[in-house]
């Protein structure tokens, strides 16, 4: 029987520094031993260990494409992501997964695509984007928002950048308030989701805080996207990942093993969900 | 069937005790409790339901999940010998099957070995589990209400009623069979013996409380989700969490770490949803900060959200919680209140 509750090492490859007000961080691990490597698909995550401190969930922010790294991005926040991001270059950490289920990239397939994303919970939308771009022939449409509160909070600045070159890929950035030398659009996720215009034949994934879901899924059933096409991805406080300790269950699901991904039309018959 | 005279109850522990870790009803101070036993002296038959339930046999209160050192995590070496239980009612070995749902494949579709619980699993799917029969149930019993009894066998694996002189084992499981196959010293039980069993039976259940009828319970607790009526539930409610703790089905734990430097261990404790910081987020948003939310959680998890996953309500009628309430906040008649509930 294996015991999903012991964690696996892996060695901390490199550390980014996403924000100057370094609260976000960007860790890639790598592993230690070959049979560790694991399958999975954008939208599953990992419980995130540091021995003698706890372990703390967080969406896998590679790609499954990047097979030798697992990323990971941090808000600095509470006893655990204090210290993640103690870290150094080199560091053993421990990791337990993949846990919960995923985009539904297969439904995905030769079909257009709007990921919407806010603050840091950009991380699983990344591994989502990258795998697309990767696998760029398997789909049609691709279109990001993403939205931050001000430009220094953006996660992967450098990757931005070149996303923004491809023409494969719509890409709007918004932030919350007008700052100087900010030329792109501005405010926030649900206003501007209203005012970009696109075809609510594709399917679309929101990821981002509670209340960036909350809003901005209502103005996509105004657009006309119907319930089963909208994702999203939950966050509930979490222990075992698993299924047994009861922290993550929302009505008769458990966020950890019947999510974290949700259509809207699941999300509707979930009480307490948004 | 077959039967030992309660003369030979002590040798029968102590010939039990040499394949199995035996565990029984023990008075505990003012407490009473499923202990290990070292023998047949330590157990008491009368206690009819323990205060605390039994399932901190499989699931301890604390429970070390693995120990790790610079070399590396290690889990702790679990005693060899499988468990047995002498003297659990049906309203607890109902509560292990259901707690064997979730801490197995729970219900995750498809079934995945990586969602088994090897420290539950490997306690619970050794076990022997002898059933006693409760021929007094108490004022608090309700186990009629959810499809239990007295002498219900649902769970068992050897279904045994304790008669004047002795003790009556029926064989329910396979392992139940195998055991009692095994048992040579035992004689068969007579005619008169059965009929014996038939009017204890009857006595058994006439000391229960009259059956409430809660087939519409799961559909109620649905439609009254928005309702005020849980801020009448909730307004007694101190949050204590005692009946959680006292619960044979509830199941909620948190995981914490203990050790300095290189070495430490990682423990999973009791929890409860009763306690607002079990869903406070480090953003300090909490989605269950009104205590009205918290008594909601348990009673739909009790009475709804455990049925759509498993087609059973996630309560044996066992009462516990009724006797340990701090202000008699009675579970039944919440189940009532609801029923009644008009919108
Ligand atoms: C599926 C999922 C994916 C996530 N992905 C990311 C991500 O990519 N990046 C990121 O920065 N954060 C993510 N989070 C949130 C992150 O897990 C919490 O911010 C983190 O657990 C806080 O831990 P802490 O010890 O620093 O805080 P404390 O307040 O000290 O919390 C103590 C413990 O409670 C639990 N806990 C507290 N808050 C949360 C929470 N919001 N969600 C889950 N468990 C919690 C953890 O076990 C934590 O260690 C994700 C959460 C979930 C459920
Ligand atoms: S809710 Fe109360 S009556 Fe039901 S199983 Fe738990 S302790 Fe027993
Ligand atoms: S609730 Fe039923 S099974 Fe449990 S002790 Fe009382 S009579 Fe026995
Ligand atoms: S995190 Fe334990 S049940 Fe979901």
């Amino acid at each position: 029987m294996k015991n999903t509750y012991i964690p696996f090492q892996m060695k901390v490859k490199k550390i980014y520094t996403e924000s100057p007000d370094r609260t976000l961080k960007t860790f890639d691990l790598s592993y230690i031993n070959e049979e560790d490597k694991f399958d999975f698909l954008p939208g599953q995550f990992c419980e995130f260990s540091i021995l003698g401190k706890g372990e703390s969930p967080f969406g896998i922010a590679s790609s499954p494409t990047e097979e030798d790294i697992l990323k990971f991005t941090v808000n600095r926040t509470g006893s655990v992501t204090n210290e993640i991001h103690y870290l150094q270059e080199g560091d053993i950490v421990g990791i337990r997964g993949p846990l919960g289920n995923w985009y539904p990239v297969e439904k995905f397939k030769g079909q257009d695509v709007v990921i919407i994303g806010g603050g840091f919970a950009f991380t699983t939308l990344r591994s989502l984007l990258v795998y697309m771009l990767e696998n760029r022939k398997d789909y049609g449409k691709i279109t990001v928002i993403y939205g931050a509160r001000n430009p220094d909070l953006f996660i992967y600045k450098d990757e931005i950048k070149e996303w923004e070159k491809r023409d494969d890929l719509t890409l709007h950035l918004t932030i919350d308030n007008p700052v100087k030398g900010w030329n792109k659009l501005t405010g926030f996720v649900p206003t501007v989701t209203k005012e970009v215009s696109f075809d609510p034949t594709s399917w679309c994934v929101v990821c981002g805080p509670p209340i960036m879901i909350k809003y901005t899924l209502p103005v996509l059933t105004e657009i006309g996207f119907p319930d089963e096409k909208i994702y999203t991805s939950l966050e509930r406080r979490m222990k075992c990942g698993i299924g047994k300790c009861g922290r993550c269950n929302i009505g008769s699901k458990y966020i950890c093993i019947d999510g974290p991904v949700f259509s809207y039309e699941e999300i509707k018959k979930i009480p307490e969900a948004l | 069937m077959i039967k030992i005279k309660k003369s030979e109850f002590s040798e029968f522990i102590k010939n039990l005790q040499k394949n199995y870790s035996v565990f029984a009803p023990v008075t505990d101070g003012k407490a009473t409790a499923f202990k290990k036993i070292k023998s047949a002296d330590d157990i008491n038959n009368k206690i009819l339901n323990t205060k605390r339930s039994p399932k901190e046999i499989f699931f301890p209160q604390s429970e070390v999940l693995f120990q790790y050192t610079e070399r590396g995590m290690e889990v702790p070496k679990r005693e060899e010998k499988p468990f047995a239980i002498w003297g659990m009612r049906n309203c607890d070995t109902k509560s292990l099957l259901m707690l064997d749902n979730v801490f197995g494949e729970a219900h995750q579709m498809p079934k995945k070995d990586m969602y088994k619980d090897p420290y539950w699993k490997e306690k619970y799917d050794n076990c022997l589990v002898f059933n006693l029969a409760c021929n007094e149930p108490l004022s608090t019993c309700f186990c009629n209400w959810f499809g239990g009894g007295p002498f219900d066998k649902t769970g068992s694996d050897i279904f045994v009623v304790e008669t004047d002189d002795s003790y009556i084992f029926e064989a329910v499981s396979d392992k139940g069979k195998k055991f009692l196959k095994e048992f040579k010293t035992a004689e068969e039980i007579s005619d008169k013996e059965i009929k014996k069993i038939e009017k204890l039976k009857e006595t058994a259940e006439s000391y229960l409380a009259e059956k409430q009828d809660v087939s519409s319970l799961f559909s109620k607790t649905k439609e009254i989700w928005d309702e005020p009526i849980w801020d009448e539930i909730a307004a007694k409610c101190v949050n204590c969490g005692a009946c959680a703790f006292v619960c044979p089905t509830c199941h909620c734990f948190d995981v914490s770490d203990e050790g300095k430097g290189n070495k430490g261990k990682r423990i999973r404790l009791w929890d409860s949803c009763m306690f607002a910081i079990f869903t406070k987020e480090a953003s300090g948003h909490n989605p269950r900060s009104q205590s009205t939310q918290r008594v909601r959680q348990r009673v739909m998890h009790k009475y709804n959200y455990f049925m759509d996953n498993y087609d059973e309500h996630l309560c044996t009628g066992c009462g516990r919680c009724v006797v340990v309430c701090p202000v008699n906040l009675d579970i039944r008649e919440v189940i009532k209140k609801i029923l009644d509930y008009k919108k």
